[in-house]
């Protein structure tokens, strides 16, 4: 299926297509149905917290004490966290905390006169007092991910929305555009040419590449998900890059076929966690982001073998690939296998750690 | 001497002159606090030293000329006119006054540095190849202009000052109430702005207009110093906040139990660095310790570093991108989809010099490292100006690394209350508004101290 959503697509209205799966969650207000821990999926993408309308309007001293509430709970959790799956600690729950209300109110000067006490002013709020409440506890006692409690994560430069059912984008992921964006301002080819993101989830990717390296062609998104198609697509209107960018729904390389052996670069974030790995995960990510992108089968290497087998195809002679992968080990494994299997038609592979000093990504060419 | 009739007839005319010029004066105040720069840089209406203004004819001059009182900015010092509180409507008063506050602003100007640093720029601008370097020309330009701002506004009030006695002294002479009161007026209109101008004059630095980062650092002593230092960053932060500047918090490194080990802001507004420069140095607390079960008094130390934030300027330092090492904080583990975190905290080590700059406090990575970027390159900045600075021995305040000899504050909580400043010795008995960031009264005492004792003014 392929949706031309630069001409369809506006925020508010969403393609007539897509309705249909999801008729029966249209009314649902956008939070309360992240709540159930199998979350419906709805395919009207929500309003990240900070673009809601400030219509709600509570006491400071209201206020102040959900604030005083929630630091709290934050502050009571230690290291508890950190010591079951290596989630996050109090000081990461307090700046989490700053972030929220940052996001939910819309005066910020505010913050600067929590210590005070100021009866008599009114805080406008872009959510109710009650459902901060809601918001707070299901952080901490459901584990559910920031992001998806202020539906948005920054990443580079970029505020993308991100809601249940979509992969939060993750920080290692913002070296891809560095790296592109090193490529293209080299090569007037590659950077005239088209780009692929495959598996864009949020489209951090294409939205990173196609807003940031100055490309002059179009960047191709895929996948398989008709959530993140929605909210990749959401977030692209959001930075004005339908004309540049183009969301389409399907399994990696299919929806490509009208450019098979034409694309000047191809990255992708692919799911890459074995699967007996999936259970212990983080409590946030195993508990509440979509398995589909995270789960890479046995060995976790399924999608990046296809990528590698992709790339081989879909890329035209002199272009560039990046991928991302669980570490040190599948880079290896990665190379190991398109020197023996595609060394045809792709070369000059690199790996490239990130800032963490992990071996992250494996990078490289077409004949 | 003089007939009658000639000096009645003289008289009018100097009086429809001075009317006139009194008025340009008017106009120029009013227009010089829009752009001085465009106005006095006009040759026409600023003055040099003992010129007269050129619409006072050769005639009138000798008329002023023939006064007792030479008329110069020493002249009027000199006659050590007593100067009384602005009410009192003696002009004598007002002239004194602001022929002092003058003679303070050029000190805080460093008047003479200040000339012959405005004649070496006015050298080299005359160098056919100075555009050669277009960005060596554009600060020198740059410069040169705020320079010359400076001395044909100081010019100017001395010559206002000047025209304003002569008026007087001739309305006296002619009886002539309606311009004796009005020229009194003037004066005492000079006598206030020029008080707003020597607080301005405080403020005349090369980066004292730059927004600044302020960087706290707990000495010895465990969890009270690091208590301290956290006192002493929030007193920075309230301080920043009373006087609107907005503050951003770019590095924190808690204490283990209480406090901070070591924290970073930045505080953004005009002039932040110019006010905050005042604080640099280490600041001593004496209290009984929260911290101590055997209620002992402690004492103990934090350091104070701010670092001014060029603009686009030309001074700043060119870093290379393959200097630079970029570290991320692990929490173990593998990272990557494994882990779902919203500390994307960095931390950028510049390779040739060792200086690291961290940030933690943006919501994504690529921030972290834009903001850690620009810590890191005002400090590379700093440690260049530094370096100038000894180099030309031309900079007195290079802001060199704080040592723990450099005291210049001491916090008593216990057995009495006080905070004085061991530079100035200004003292307040108060300890709490002080922490609580009102601070202003030891930023300016100590900036004019240290500007007026300067140099004689030239």
């Amino acid at each position: 299926m392929k949706l031309s959503l630069s001409s369809v697509y506006t925020p508010y209205s969403f393609p007539i297509i897509l309705k249909s799966y999801a008729f029966s969650n249209l009314c649902k207000p956008f939070c309360s149905s992240a709540l159930s821990s199998s979350p419906p999926i709805s395919l009207k993408p929500q309003v990240p917290l900070f673009l809601r309308p400030p219509i709600y309007s509570t006491k400071f001293c209201d206020f102040k004490k959900w604030h005083d509430w929630a630091k709290g709970i934050a502050s009571s959790i230690g290291s508890t966290f950190v010591n079951s799956d290596n989630g996050p600690d109090s000081s990461i729950l307090c700046r989490e905390l700053k972030w929220l209300m940052e996001d939910a109110v819309e005066d910020h000067s505010l913050f600067s006169k929590m210590g005070f006490e100021n009866y008599d002013e009114r805080v406008k709020m872009r959510v109710g007092i009650e459902e901060l409440y809601d918001l707070w506890k299901e952080r901490i006692e459901k584990r559910r991910p920031f992001q998806y409690v202020v539906g948005c994560e920054h990443w580079r430069d970029l505020v993308l929305s991100v809601q249940e059912g979509v992969l939060i984008p993750r920080p290692e992921t913002e070296l891809i555009v560095d790296f592109v964006c090193d490529v293209v301002s080299k090569n007037e080819d590659l950077k005239r040419g088209v780009w692929a993101d495959l598996g864009t989830g949020s489209g951090a990717l294409a939205i990173g590449i196609g807003g940031a390296s100055g490309i002059g062609g179009r960047v191709i998104a895929t996948d398989i998900n008709p959530v993140s198609v929605a909210v990749a697509a959401y977030n692209v209107q959001r930075y004005c890059l339908q004309d540049k960018i183009e969301v389409r729904e399907g399994s990696w390389f299919e929806p490509l076929k009208d450019i098979e052996g034409k694309l000047a670069g191809l990255v992708s974030n692919p799911p890459y966690i074995p699967s007996k790995e999936i259970s212990g995960l983080q409590a946030e990510v195993g508990r509440h982001e979509p398995r589909v992108a995270l789960d890479g089968g046995i060995d976790g290497m399924d999608y990046l073998f296809h990528l590698c087998d992709g790339a081989a195809l879909f890329l035209k002679p002199g272009g560039y690939f990046a991928f991302e992968t669980n570490g040190e080990q599948q880079c290896r494994a990665l190379v190991d296998y398109m020197k023996n299997k595609r060394s045809e038609s792709l070369c000059n592979f690199e790996i490239v750690a990130d800032f963490a000093g992990i071996q992250r990504f494996v990078i490289g060419f077409h004949h | 001497m003089y007939s009658f009739l000639q000096r009645t007839i003289q008289t009018s005319k100097i009086r429809q002159i001075s009317r006139f010029s009194l008025f340009l004066q008017k106009l120029q105040t009013t227009s010089s606090r829009l752009s001085h720069n465009i106005l006095v840089s006009n040759d026409s209406y600023s003055y040099g030293f003992h010129q007269r203004s050129i619409i006072v004819s050769p005639n009138q001059f000798r008329y002023f000329g023939s006064e007792s009182v030479s008329l110069t900015l020493e002249g009027i010092i000199a006659n050590n006119w007593n100067i009384l509180d602005e009410d009192d409507g003696d002009w004598k008063s007002h002239a004194a006054a602001v022929a002092q506050s003058i003679d303070l602003i050029k000190r805080r100007l460093q008047w003479k540095k200040l000339k012959v640093r405005l004649d070496l720029l006015s050298a080299q601008l005359s160098k056919p190849d100075l555009w050669d370097d277009p960005v060596h020309a554009g600060k020198i330009s740059r410069e040169h202009g705020s320079l010359l701002g400076k001395v044909k506004e100081v010019n100017a009030l001395e010559q206002e000052l000047i025209e304003h006695i002569d008026m007087i002294k001739l309305a006296r002479e002619e009886n002539d109430e309606e311009l004796e009161s009005e020229s009194l007026k003037a004066l005492l209109n000079m006598r206030r702005n020029a008080k707003e101008k020597e607080l301005e004059a405080l403020l005349s630095g090369e980066h004292d207009y730059c927004s600044c980062y302020i960087e706290v650092q707990a000495g010895a002593g465990g969890t009270e110093s690091m208590d301290w230092a956290s006192m002493v960053m929030q007193m920075y932060k309230s301080w920043a906040q009373r006087r609107g500047y907005k503050v951003i918090v770019m590095e924190e490194m808690p204490g283990e139990l209480a406090g901070i080990k070591r924290a970073t802001i930045k505080v953004d507004g005009e002039f932040a660095f110019g006010y905050a420069k005042a604080e640099i140095g280490v600041h001593r607390l004496v209290r009984i310790s929260p911290f101590d079960s055997n209620k002992r008094r402690h004492t103990s130390f934090a350091a104070v570093a701010v670092i001014p934030i060029l603009g686009d300027g030309s001074t700043r330092v060119q870093i290379n991108e393959s200097d630079l090492r970029i570290e991320r904080f692990r929490s173990g583990g593998p990272g990557g989809q494994h882990a779902n975190t919203t500390d994307s905290a960095v931390r950028i080590i510049h390779i040739p010099t060792g200086i690291t700059a961290t940030s933690q406090n943006e919501r994504s990575q690529h921030m972290n490292k834009a903001s850690a970027l620009a810590v890191l390159q005002s400090r590379l900045d700093q440690m260049e100006m530094a370096r100038q600075a000894q180099l030309n021995a031309q900079h007195t305040q290079s802001l060199t690394d704080i040592t723990w000899g450099s005291q210049i504050r001491s916090y008593v909580l216990h057995p009495y209350r006080m905070v004085k400043d061991l530079r100035t010795n200004y003292e307040v008995s108060d300890p709490d508004s002080v922490l609580e960031g009102d601070i202003d009264a030891f930023i300016l005492s100590y900036l004019s101290a240290s500007l007026d004792k300067g140099e004689n003014n030239g």
